[in-house]
Parts: C-alpha cells; structure tokens; sequence
C-alpha cells in the first residue's frame, strides 16, 4: 500500500501519503454513498421531481396576496351611486360574484365558505349623499382565515374612503365654482427588490430553500442509520476508515447531490419560467448552499446517532424541521412572531440561510452585509457536526 | 375475513410499536407538540414591520404624522436616517423592512390646502408583507388627510367640528368580522393545525410500518401465512388508526382547553370526518410503502408528500377560493382541504351536517378509493 511505501521516506512525505490516503478513503467512501443513493430510483426521482416540477407548482400556484377575494352585493338602493361604488371593487384583488335578493342568503353563502365578503348598501344610499347626510355601507367578512380577511377588510376600507374623498372633493370643488385645493396626503410607493411584487419569486425561492431542508436533514441521517439497522456500521468500523470520515463522507456526498438538485431547480425553473434575477453572486449562493447542507446535515447526524432505526429517525426530522420550516421566516414575517419563538429561532440554520438566500439572490448584496448571518451558519453547523461526532464514537468506541 | 387472524396481525403490529419506546412516544408526543408550538408560533398577521423615517421638513406636522407610525403596533420604529443611501444599507440587511420619507416644505404646502405625496420604500422581498404593509400605510395617510381636510375646513369656512367632518367623511364604510370577531390568525390556524399534525404523523406512521416488514424480510412470514391480503391490511392499520383518532381527542383538547378556541359545532360530524380523515390519511402512507422499498424512501416522499400539499394546498394558510384555477384543481385532489372545511367549519362557523355533507362525502370517497389501490397494489406473490 502507498502508505507503508512511503514510510521509507523522509517526514513530509508520509504526511502527504497519509493525507493523499485519507482522502482516497474518503473519496472511495462518498462514492459509495452516491452509489447508493443511485440505486434508489423511486427516491431519486422524487428528488428530481421536488426540485424541478414541484418547484414550479408551487411557484405558480400560490399567491398569499389577496387575490379574487369573492365578493357578494346586496344592493338595497340600485342607484348611479351604488353602482359606481360596486363597480370600484375590482381585480386582481376582488372578484364580484354576484347580487343577492336577501342579506340572508349572502350570509348563508360565506357559511359555506363559497364567498368571503358581503357588501350591504343601504336604501336611500344615493339620495342620502345628495341630500348631504353622512351614509355608512356594510361590509361582512368571513374571517376564518384572518390574514386574508383582515387583508379584504384594508382594501375594502381604502376603496370606499377614496370614494368618500373624492365625493367630497367634487362638492367642495362644485360649491366654490372651481377645482378648490383641498389638503391630503397621497402615498407613493417605491417597492424594492422586487418591483412589481411578483410572488412566484417568493414562492419558488421558499419552495427550493424548503427542499434543501428536507433533503440535507434526511438523506444522510437516513444513510446512517440504515448501516446501523443493517449492521454494516460495524464493518465500516473495523475497516481502516476513521468514524469521522464515515461522517464526513455522507455530508459530503449528500452536499453534492443537494447542490446539483438545485443547480437543477435554477436553470430549470427559476430563471427560466419565472425569471428570477440572480442580482448576487452565484457561486457565493452555492457556496452558502453547501455551507447551509453541511450545517442542516450535521443536525440530522446528530439525530441519527440518537436513533435506532429510520423510523425514529423519521420521526425526529418531523420534530426538528417542522418547526424550523415554519417559523424561520419563509412561511410568516419573522418579526411578527412572539419574542420567544425569535429567540429559540435563533438555533434554526434556516433563519440564517433565508436573509442569505434572499440577500444574494433579490437584493445582490454580497459578504459584506451578510458575514454575520454566515458566521452563524458556520458556527451552528460545527457545532451540531462535532456534537454528533463525539456521540457516535461513543456509541463504537 | 377472519376477525381471529385480524386480531393476530393487529396485536403482533401494536407490540412492535408499543416495544419501541421512541418511536411510541414520538406518535402521540409529535402532534400535540406541534399544536402548540405552531399555535403559538406561527402568527400571520403582519405586526412590528421595522421601518426607519427621513424626516426632511422637520416641523410639528410632520413629527405628528410620523408619530402616527411610531405609536402603532404594525409598525417598529427603528430610528431615523439623514440620507436615502442609509436607506438603502439598512433594507439590504434586512434591518428594516420599511422607510417613509416626508418631503420638504410637508407642513407649509399641507396648511395652504395643498396635497403632498410622502414616499413609502418597502422591502419587496415578500411581496405579501410588502403590500400588507402598504395597505397599512394608505390607511394611516387616509386617516391623517380625513383629519386635515376636517381642520381645514372648520378653519377656512367657519363650520362647527361636526358639520366639517360629515363634509369631509359623506360616505363611510362599517365592517363586521364574522366567525372570529377579534381576527386573531390563532383561531384561524389552531383548527387547521388539527388537521396538519394528523395528516403529517398518520401517514409516516403507517409508512414505516409496512416498509419496515419488507426491508427486514419478516413480511415473508405474511406472505407465507394463512391471512388473506385484506385480514392483514386491517390488521396492520388498526393500531396506528387508534393512535390516531387519541390524538384527535388530544388535539381537539388542546385546541379548546389550551387555545380556548370555541367550538361551535356538532361533535359527532367531527368525530365522523375525523375518523373518515384519518382513514384517507392511513391510506396514502399504505400506498406509499406498497411503491417503496427502502424505510428511506417512505419516510422521504411521505414527509414530502404529506407536507408539501398540505402546507399549500388545503386552506391552511390561504383559502382555496383564492388559489389559481390549476392550484384549486389540485386542491380538490387531496383530502386534506375538505377536512380543513369541516374543522373549521366545527370550530369558528358551528356548522352541522347539512352545511357540511358534501365534504363528509368527498372523504368517505377517498377512504373507499385509497382502500381499493391499497387492495389492487399489495400482492402476497412478489415479483423479486
């Protein structure tokens, strides 16, 4: 063997045979693991699917933004006024489903779930406001979904203000013979990142940040678990490779894979279909990427350790990355979130790898805003890795 | 059938299920833990948007516009900039989310009966916080422009506080929140998450239990015996149909003790609908371990399976009738959003059977077709 070759030779050599050894061992050993995850065609396809089509569907599919919020009308004046209030609930936002004879029937449908709001205009609406008396009209929302409702609401209320202000301004104008200033605010918005606020962006990046999670938590928990259900740790054990390569070159193989799959997932869907701008650096975000497998990896070894067969395992990677993929941030804004959860969140490698993700991808920001969310990155990751280290030579050991 | 065989191949599954203590534990100890964290956790109403202010007039109006911000619970204040590069460090780094910058000449031009536009930049990155967060914005400037055209009109026509506001505010808008007065995301999500842990945990369950068998070979011995497929299809779901439906006890527990989420409706079409669920949610973990043949495999695309169209999909975090035609299609092709309607329809709304039948329905029908493609999948003669 190269290494008893090289002990003729002087000092720095065997240290470079050594070196050159373990990482042929270590070489040999993530080749195996890629091997066998090869073998796995139902897995592997489905790797490729959720990086590829699934992407898509869920980039397509949702919008969490208001849209075609059903809305029901009873109109109890059927005036010029009240179908010009009508009409100004409008799409993308609104969708008018309808009139209803009876409030009733309009309440029965938001029961069902079939529409989400109930406008309710007065009689007398239209001679009220030309007779000058202050008008209310009624709005019911369902609110079972209470972002969404509360969301109808604002628009809702911002319609009928702009209605109300501009009658105002049309009778204060009229009465004094001409356009008359009036004193007002207007707003002007300037949305960054992501001008014209499409969510496909959003929704894919999460879907892809989603995946990465999953697969960087289970494949190489499951791969070593699996040598522990069957036995063949043991022969590893005994064989020349130290436990930390057995380690390491599961992290690694599983690192590459989850790379390539989303390498996939951008030439394929990303920028293609959806047209996101890759504003940042690429290699800084797959080098992210890989730092944040290596950290997401460490956690599902140490998981691994503590489990005695996949199904424990499977159990655990619900426990622990059910939560980090809600609460981190892509699922809800994290500031909303009760200080506790932000405190325990800050054990969630996600919560890092989110502002990375998005800082490099949408914003183009490079390491020098984002050198402290990778130092957190990298710091958990070594933890977690050495942690699960030191278990799983205790376990052999 | 043969209720004996049945009752052999259920008690040989609740042994090894029961013998592994983790994994028992993890079965009844995930969904409840879920439930609470998540009820807790996961807020979606869109609160404390940090934001930083450019204040470039610097009079009494303008600090008592901003204030209007500051004092607010949607929005954080995180100090105020002298410059809009500052601006632009601050929402690279995700420090704020928000800046609102008041022109020059803001009082002098609002007191002449002039309107002044204030700029508003946002953070884009998520456009449903991005336009949340503007509706919120417009709102404050309505309100704030209401109160100074009511000044400015008492002041420039002599009109008594009241007339000038009914001048300024003829149309006005009423808005009654139905089922869930207070508009708290808690009850909105609290139901719904009955049906997430119950559809993530079910399924993983029943997974790896058959799975299991056939990566370690002992499913030979079913192979071999004299229990007919169904006998050991039953057999084989009821303990995990038991755990189940506890957790559903657990959770609807929870939910209302916990929570102190109300229930409204009827408890025999919950318990109904739930056992219909849990039954649909059985069956798909059994079809995903009749195509799989590594424990890795099921627990993979389970975990992926169950979660992904759940998250998305059923309701939980937006209404199916807002989804995309091509999503809401899909929608209809899971169990899930069905049962999301008739918990939350139980919970918040008090609906009974006759609102409901027809996602009683739905479910029932999915139990039955799952049991049919567990039933033509699973042969006692495989190929390898």
């Amino acid at each position: 063997m190269s290494a008893k070759g090289a002990g003729v030779n002087d000092k720095d050599d065997i240290e470079a045979g050594t070196l050159r050894v373990w990482a042929l061992r270590l070489f040999v050993m993530t080749r195996k693991e890629l091997l066998q995850l090869r073998r796995d065609v139902p897995l592997l396809l489905f790797l490729i699917y959720s990086f590829s089509l699934s992407v898509y569907i869920s980039g397509a599919g949702i919008s969490m933004q208001l849209n075609n919020a059903s809305l029901l009308v009873h109109d109890g004046d059927h005036s010029a006024s009240s179908r010009e209030l009508i009409h100004r609930f409008r799409p993308p936002y609104f969708r008018f489903d309808g009139e209803v004879e009876d409030q009733k029937f309009g309440v029965q449908r938001l029961d069902q779930g079939t529409a989400m709001l109930l406008l309710d205009i007065p009689p007398r609406f239209h001679e009220s406001i030309v007779g000058r008396e202050p008008v209310s009209v009624q709005l019911q929302v369902d609110t079972t979904n209470a972002p969404q409702g509360l969301s109808a609401a604002a628009y809702a209320a911002r319609i009928v203000g702009e209605f109300s202000f501009d009658l105002a301004s049309f009778r204060l104008g009229g009465a004094s013979g001409g356009l008359m200033d009036m004193p007002r605010v207007e707003s002007a918005h300037r949305v960054w990142y992501n001008q014209n606020q499409d969510e496909t962006w959003f929704q894919s990046i999460s879907h892809i940040l989603r995946m990465i999670t999953l697969f960087a938590f289970l494949l190489p928990a499951a791969a070593l678990v699996r040598e522990k259900e069957h036995g063949t740790v043991e022969q590893l054990l005994v064989s020349p490779v130290t436990p930390f390569q057995i380690m390491l070159s599961k992290v690694l193989a599983m690192t590459l894979v989850i790379l390539a799959a989303t390498a996939l997932a951008m030439a394929s869907v990303l920028k293609p279909v959806f047209g996101v701008p890759i504003k940042g650096s690429a290699p800084l975000f797959f080098l992210m990427t890989a730092l944040y497998s290596f950290t997401t990896a460490g956690l599902g070894l140490f998981a691994a350790t503590v489990a005695r067969n996949q199904a424990q395992v499977g159990m655990m990677a619900l426990l622990g990355i059910s939560p980090m993929l809600l609460l981190s941030g892509i699922a809800t804004p994290f500031e909303a979130m009760p200080p506790w959860v932000q405190t325990l969140m800050a054990l969630s490698p996600l919560r890092y790898f989110v502002d990375v993700t998005y800082g490099i991808l949408l914003k183009g920001v490079g390491f020098d805003v984002l050198w402290d969310s990778m130092l957190a990155m990298a710091l958990l990751g070594g933890t977690m890795f050495g942690l699960g280290m030191w278990r799983f030579r205790r376990q052999f050991q | 059938m043969n209720r004996r065989r049945i009752a052999a191949v259920a008690r040989k599954e609740w042994k090894e299920t029961v013998r592994d203590r983790l994994f028992l534990l993890m079965a009844f100890l995930l969904p409840a833990l879920w439930m609470v964290v998540f009820g807790y956790g996961l807020v979606l109403d869109v609160e404390h948007v940090p934001f930083a202010v450019l204040d470039r007039d610097q009079s009494s109006l303008s600090r008592d516009y901003l204030y209007r911000f500051i004092e607010s619970r949607y929005f954080d204040y995180r100090g105020s900039v002298s410059d809009e590069r500052e601006i632009d460090r601050l929402l690279g780094d995700t420090a704020i989310r928000m800046a609102i910058v008041v022109p020059e000449r803001f009082e002098e031009q609002l007191l002449a009966g002039r309107s002044v536009t204030v700029q508003t930049l946002l953070d884009g990155t998520f456009p449903l916080h991005a336009d949340t967060t503007k509706g919120y914005v417009i709102a404050v400037n309505n309100s704030f422009t209401q109160e100074l055209l009511t000044d400015f009109l008492a002041r420039t026509r002599g009109l008594g506080p009241d007339e000038a506001r009914r001048l300024a505010e003829p149309v006005s808008l009423e808005t009654r929140y139905l089922y869930n007065q207070e508009v708290r995301s808690t009850w909105s999500m609290v139901p719904a998450l009955i049906m997430f842990a119950l559809m993530v945990a079910s399924p993983l369950l029943t997974a790896l239990g058959v799975v299991r068998e056939k990566e370690t070979g002992s499913i030979y011995n079913i192979y071999s015996s004299t229990a007919s497929k169904a006998e050991f299809l039953v057999g084989k779901l009821a303990p995990y149909f038991a755990i189940s439906m506890i957790n559903v006890a657990v959770l609807w527990m929870i939910a209302v003790w916990l929570f102190r989420v109300p229930f409204k409706g009827n408890i025999a079409v919950f318990i109904a609908a739930s056992m219909l669920f849990v039954l649909c949610s059985t069956g798909i973990g059994l079809v995903i371990s009749l195509l799989v043949r590594t424990q890795m495999a099921a627990l993979i695309i389970t975990i992926i399976i169950a979660m992904v169209p759940t998250i998305l999909f059923s309701g939980l975090l937006v209404p199916v009738s807002s989804l995309s035609p091509g999503a809401q299609v899909q929608a209809h092709l899971f169990p899930m959003m069905y049962y999301t309607d008739v918990v939350r329809g139980s919970f918040l709304k008090g609906l009974g059977l006759k609102s409901m039948w027809m996602d009683l329905l739905a479910l029932t029908g999915f139990a039955v077709v799952l049991r049919l493609v567990v039933y033509g999948l699973f042969t006692k003669r495989p190929k390898a």
